[in-house]
């Protein structure tokens, strides 16, 4: 091992030493000294104006032209009573689950979030997805989200649960926002069925 | 000994008078602003559970003792919200089509009035009910006669009755050999045993689901080997 890093140090040595020096960087490239003023480079300034309007022209970057054509885009910015308290939502869309997706309050995290369903406020303020052709063209959408949790709950019948029920009464469109990577509540929410266990007696088809 | 044999004769005959209900129960239907997108669509038709139960009716009436009515609750807020959203009055069509067969609807808004109507003790204004039959949606733990109605996919707390609730239906409601039907789907996989136990008369209710595309009474739907428990 030791005669090996020998060798090595023995042929890289008069590598590095007697290498050739490195080339000088071009002599144009002063804008970054600070001792030559910038007037004195009225060649370099001059000699690219087409360029330099181009840059100006400000194309609309493909990500905006596609977001702008996407149905969400048509769900209107504010609707309803936007004053007063309200949580951030996320529409999530969740096969065969009853809901409309997570809110939470500003400062918390969507970890704390709670799922709901939504009921909109005649009248006043429908559900944002009813403005689009399909519901599911709001999924992943953010809104701020006014109005009240309704003192009764809503069944679940998938899962057997009961989830919160938010009672809209305005929203504020946020645009779009990256996927929440969290399931909606799953656990059974009855009592333990005892009677479950003693199975059911069939009848002849 | 006279007075007993009196007393013995005037039970007879109140027993001979006491007639007993036969109770139909219809949930509501879903809306189609909610349920259009669905692959498995609910409720294209606004009446399946108003003709099952107007059918049955029809069916029962036949082989009915004199003086035994047949009540029909029916869920009202479900159809005023359908009849918003079509334009098309059914509480006045579902009332005609009651008309036909001589029934007439008892409107219900929650469970809470349900339970209400299902109190029985038994005397002239209120008989026991001898037979229950519910046309609605339902899953094996719960009756939701709000379906899809006021949330997207689901039911609304006061307008469910959960196996959960069933502590509040007084098996004294109903006669000794009172029989019990639900035609909703699921039914048979858990709310019917548990309505055995708690209500204390037995419940025929489907494993898998029920199929009211048909019109009239609901059949099991076929292709899943579903079957009627109790």
């Amino acid at each position: 091992m030791g005669i090996l890093v020998t060798l090595s140090w023995l042929v890289l040595l008069p590598a590095i030493c007697f290498a050739p020096p490195l080339p000088l960087r071009p002599s144009t490239g002063t804008g970054t000294n600070p001792v030559i003023p910038a007037a004195s480079e009225p060649a370099v300034t001059e000699s690219e104006p087409v360029e330099e309007s181009d840059e100006e022209v400000r194309h609309p970057l493909a990500e905006k032209v596609l977001r702008a054509t996407l149905p969400a885009a048509h769900t209107p910015a504010k609707h309803g009573q936007t004053d007063g308290p309200y949580l951030i939502a996320q529409r999530t869309i969740v096969e065969d689950y009853c809901g409309w997706g997570w809110v939470r309050k500003e400062d918390d995290t969507w970890r704390q979030a709670r799922w709901i369903a939504i009921e909109p406020t005649v009248g006043v303020c429908p559900i944002p997805h009813t403005f689009l052709p399909r519901p599911e063209d709001d999924n992943n959408q953010q809104y701020r989200f006014y109005g009240d949790f309704a003192p009764y709950r809503a069944y679940e019948p998938q899962a057997d649960m009961w989830v919160d029920v938010f009672i809209l009464k305005g929203f504020l469109s946020l645009g779009p926002a990256e996927p929440i990577r969290r399931d909606p509540p799953a656990q059974a929410s009855s009592r333990p069925n005892r009677f479950a266990e003693r199975g059911a007696n069939m009848l002849r088809p | 000994m006279r007075l007993l044999l009196a007393a013995g004769l005037l039970l007879l005959t109140s027993f001979q008078i006491t007639a007993s209900d036969i109770v139909l129960i219809s949930g509501g239907p879903a809306l189609r602003s909610f349920e259009k997108f669905r692959t498995a669509s609910h409720d294209k038709y606004w009446g399946n559970f108003i003709d099952a139960a107007v059918s049955r009716a029809k069916e029962l009436k036949s082989g009915l003792k004199p003086g035994d009515p047949i009540v029909w609750l029916v869920f009202r807020p479900s159809y005023l919200r359908r009849t918003e959203e079509d334009q098309q009055d059914y509480l006045k069509i579902l009332e005609e089509r009651g008309q036909i067969v001589g029934i007439a609807p008892i409107y219900f808004d929650n469970k809470d009035q349900l339970f209400a109507l299902l109190r029985r003790d038994g005397s002239k204004d209120k008989p026991k009910i001898s037979r229950l039959e519910y046309f609605g949606h339902s899953n094996k733990k719960c009756w939701m006669f709000d379906y899809s109605n006021r949330v997207d996919g689901g039911a609304l707390e006061p307008l469910v009755l959960h196996v959960d609730d069933l502590d509040n239906i007084s098996g004294s409601s109903f006669t000794s050999d009172a029989e019990c039907v639900s035609y909703g789907c699921h039914s048979g996989e858990e709310f019917s045993q548990r309505w055995r136990m708690i209500v204390g008369r037995p419940m025929v209710g489907a494993v898998g689901k029920t199929d009211y595309s048909d019109g009239g009474i609901p059949k099991l739907s076929t292709g899943k080997g579903g079957s009627w428990a109790y």
